[in-house]
């Protein structure tokens, strides 16, 4: 395989779907050739409820990405995400009879055994995540391989999800005859880009705010200790801010991107915004104390569950978490990070795609970092394994889904 | 044991029986008429239950030779006696059916409390289970089960394996509270045994159930929404539960100023979603000090050999009215009509129970939809309720208005909460509308 190779990462999300071309060079940096994007339709809360118009709206993405990168695009990378989506930490066992030193086939069963849990019977795996091994106890082994000992054990972060509904994302796409190299966890690619090495050590939450859902990521000591998904994003915003002032939806996500801001209400400017008249709507005064109520309110509460779910996860892993790194299309809400500083009560960054290259507009607006971090994630991926074994993961982790094509 | 002629006496039976006396008495201090029977010493000794009948360890049929004479002399004389306890158990599955059939042949009304197995107990457990529910259904006059299984459909697999048994244990609780509570309503109209032998008497039915406890100024539609969520409520794959049922029993426990609309609210709603064939019978405990949490219950079943409902003659006693302190012990059929049989004539005001939220007019709009107005076709509500509680699985659509754009999607609900509503009109909060020009 060549030291530069082409990856495509694609997200489907609720308000959009982007397809990422990049070009992995022979240092790591990704670099982008460019995208392409369609509007979303048939997409809810971040799953696929009307497969044919998604399918039609992919097949739009991918043909725009082409156009305007004059790359054939045959595998994608997918992101997926959903609330059906759960996630736990699970430690596997292995006892070394004679205590001898440690294969590689070890490495592989202390995997299996750790995934031997009951989950709900409609589910299946989606991602198993090495966080560290021990070897009689000896904490944090960094590669177990060849040393010698009894007892091996790993910890894992385990994702899984409703087998039917990550399906539904495989075969839209593989109607389109393209080919999937793998499914990859929303926040997991975004945390690729979004987050350095550095954060992931000294602990780190991502928060990737999109327009259906929030996903989210925590690393501490360098490895994902939790991953979560509420259904609840951008859109939300929108609709709490039309009930709530009685405008149109559309209307309604104007007045948020121009004007929306999630600061507390108490130190608002105040005063009105006057919205004009067009043809399909009547114009009318807005008090900007109530639109930024209703924002402020939303944000507040997605920021305060997540807080939650992750105390309620971990004992003590809020404390271990130095900072908050927010990207996706909705960090682009002003005050946005204020409000999480109050819930957090840490350092809080805007963030978006880093250490990449290319076209800067891409990698610049956070809602693309989902879809970068698909081709970095990619290149990670493909460059510590044989591409043998790659095929054996695939087979391994959502059974025959995947028939590899040629590149 | 003193017993007076109306007394009930609830048995609780081996490890899980005694656990959930023992939850039922920190939970209501002063009940009395607690009885636990168990063969295991320790697990006696540790019990607050006062009234005790130790089972000699080893042979349970043995065991129970010795302690049939103590059993009859302690029952004797009570108005109705429930069994509570975990079937699958050696000690369980054959004491509940000793005793049950014990208590039946001294003449008392006997009734059940049972929780099955969780799967992850073994196939043995499960067998000797159905074997003794199956005996417990034929002696009983009324038997509540309970399974295991099911309530973990709700929640993550993942969850500890004594979590699973304290939520088995609290929902059995909770059962238990549900047939007293119907057992006790007093006064001219109630719940009669007659009503509950009509829903659990019957071999072979499958047994709903579903409770929710709220307060606050929502309380009525925070624990009838949680009730409908209840994981026992629903028969997988075929929608709500209630649905299938004949009859629905539902009790509202709670403080004195329950209000006469609340109890229509909740009945109207629960009409919607049960269609029309079926009968509502409606119990009310408003006994407790202001301000303390409404409780509602669910039962119903499915399935078996269910009579069709008696004629809903002796339902149209009035309800009785406790004037002095305001507290409405009352009890009702509901007929597809929606109205509610006459009550009594002097009914509490709502004191904030069901109160409209301010006079924002989105809120206002929205609350009066959720619990529609009677005169609305009530054929055209029952379909899309219908409709509705298949998708969610029984859980309560929110009103089209505030779920806004989410309307028709499958709703985010975390904590309980339904949070496709806007957090502004779920935490009550007031705004100024826009003015149009």
């Amino acid at each position: 395989m060549a030291n530069e190779q082409i990856f495509v990462g694609l997200e489907i999300g609720t308000t959009k779907i982007s397809v990422i071309v990049a070009e992995a060079r022979a240092d790591d940096q990704i670099s982008i050739l460019g995208v392409g994007e369609t509007p979303s339709r048939g997409v809810r809360k971040g799953e696929i409820v009307d497969m044919e118009t998604v399918t039609e709206c992919v097949r739009e993405a991918i043909l725009d990405a082409e156009d305007k990168t004059n790359v054939e695009i045959g595998n994608v990378w997918v992101a997926i995400t959903g609330a059906h989506l759960a996630s736990f930490n699970n430690r596997g066992s292995l006892a070394l009879p004679g205590e001898r030193q440690i294969e590689t086939e070890d490495l592989e069963a202390v995997e299996v055994n750790a995934k031997e849990v009951a989950i709900p019977t409609p589910n299946t795996f989606l991602h198993t995540i090495l966080q560290a091994y021990h070897v009689d106890g000896n904490q944090n082994v960094i590669d177990p391989l060849k040393s010698e000992g009894a007892l091996l054990e790993a910890d894992f972060h385990i994702v899984h999800g409703i087998k039917t509904r990550i399906h539904n994302t495989l075969r839209c796409i593989e109607s389109l005859k393209i080919g999937i190299e793998d499914v990859v966890l929303s926040s997991l690619a975004s945390a690729q880009v979004v987050l350095s090495q550095d954060q992931k050590n000294y602990g780190a939450l991502m928060i990737d705010i999109g327009g259906g859902t929030t996903d989210y990521l925590v690393y501490i000591d360098g490895a994902i200790r939790h991953s979560g998904v509420l259904a609840l994003g951008g859109d939300h915003i929108t609709n709490d801010i039309s009930v709530g002032l009685r405008l149109p939806i559309a209307r309604a996500e104007l007045l948020k991107i121009e004007e929306g801001s999630a600061s507390d209400p108490a130190v608002s400017q105040g005063g009105i915004i006057s919205l004009k008249n067009d043809p399909r709507f009547l114009g009318c005064d807005v008090d900007r104390i109530s639109l930024e109520t209703i924002i402020h309110l939303r944000v507040k509460e997605i920021f305060e569950l997540i807080r939650r779910d992750i105390e309620s996860s971990g004992e003590g892993m809020i404390d271990l978490i130095r900072g908050v790194m927010i990207t996706g299309g909705c960090s682009k809400l002003k005050g946005i990070a204020q409000v999480a500083e109050e819930v957090f009560d840490i350092p809080v960054e805007l963030t978006r795609a880093r250490n990449v290259s290319g076209a800067t507009q891409i990698f610049e607006d956070p809602q693309y970092s989902t879809a970068i971090g698909l081709t970095k994630y990619a290149r990670l991926v493909t460059k510590n394994i044989a591409p043998e074994s790659m095929i054996d993961r695939l087979a391994h982790g959502l059974g025959n889904l995947f028939k590899k094509r040629s590149r | 044991m003193s017993t007076s002629p109306s007394r009930r006496i609830l048995v609780g039976v081996g490890n899980a029986g005694v656990t959930v006396l023992d939850l039922l008495s920190v939970e209501c201090p002063g009940m009395t008429g607690l009885l636990a029977v168990n063969n295991d010493r320790d697990s006696l000794n540790a019990s607050i239950v006062r009234e005790k009948i130790e089972v000699p360890e080893g042979d349970p049929g043995e065991g129970f030779r010795v302690i049939d004479e103590e059993f009859g002399r302690t029952v004797e004389g009570a108005s109705a006696v429930i069994l509570c306890g975990g079937l699958g158990g050696e000690t369980g599955s054959f004491l509940l059916t000793a005793l049950a059939i014990r208590a039946k042949s001294a003449g008392l009304t006997t009734m059940a409390c049972v929780g099955m197995p969780f799967s992850f107990e073994g196939k043995h457990k499960r067998d000797l289970a159905e074997r003794s529910l199956e005996k417990l259904q034929e002696i009983c006059d009324a038997v509540l089960v309970i399974g295991n299984d099911q309530l973990s459909g709700g929640s993550p697999s993942i969850s500890a394996v004594g979590e699973a048994f304290v939520l088995s244990d609290r929902t059995l609780l909770a059962a238990l509270l549900a047939l007293t509570g119907m057992l006790s309503t007093s006064g001219p109209v109630k719940i009669t045994r007659a009503d509950i032998h009509n829903v659990l008497g019957k071999p072979g039915v499958l047994t709903h159930f579903g409770f929710g406890k709220a307060e606050g100024s929502n309380r009525l539609h925070e624990s009838l929404e949680r009730a409908l969520k209840s994981p026992l409520l629903t028969i997988p794959g075929k929608g709500a539960a209630l649905k299938e049922s004949a009859i629905i029993l539902l009790l509202l426990r709670g403080a004195k100023d329950i209000s006469f609309a609340e109890v229509q609210a909740v009945v109207g709603k629960i009409e919607q979603i049960a269609g029309d064939n079926c009968q509502i019978k409606v119990g009310v405990h408003a006994d407790g000090p202001l301000g303390s949490p409404l409780e509602l219950y669910l039962l119903a079943s499915s399935g078996g050999t269910i009579r069709k409902p008696a004629k809903p003659s002796e339902s149209n006693e009035t309800a009785e009215t406790n004037s002095s302190n305001g507290a409405i012990s009352s009890n009702s059929s509901i007929s597809r009509t929606g109205t509610i049989g006459t009550i009594g004539t002097k009914l509490p005001q709502s004191t904030g129970g069901y109160e409209k939220p301010p006079e924002h007019s989105e809120g206002e709009k929205g609350t009066g939809e959720l619990f529609p107005d009677q005169t609305k076709p009530a054929s055209k509500f029952g379909k899309k309720a219908a409709t509705a509680s298949k998708q969610m699985q029984g859980t309560l659509a929110l009103d089209t208005y505030q779920r806004g754009r989410f309307d028709k999607s499958e709703p985010t609900i975390v904590e309980g909460e339904d949070l496709d509503v806007p957090t502004f009109l779920r935490k009550g909060i007031k705004l100024n509308t826009p003015t149009r020009k």
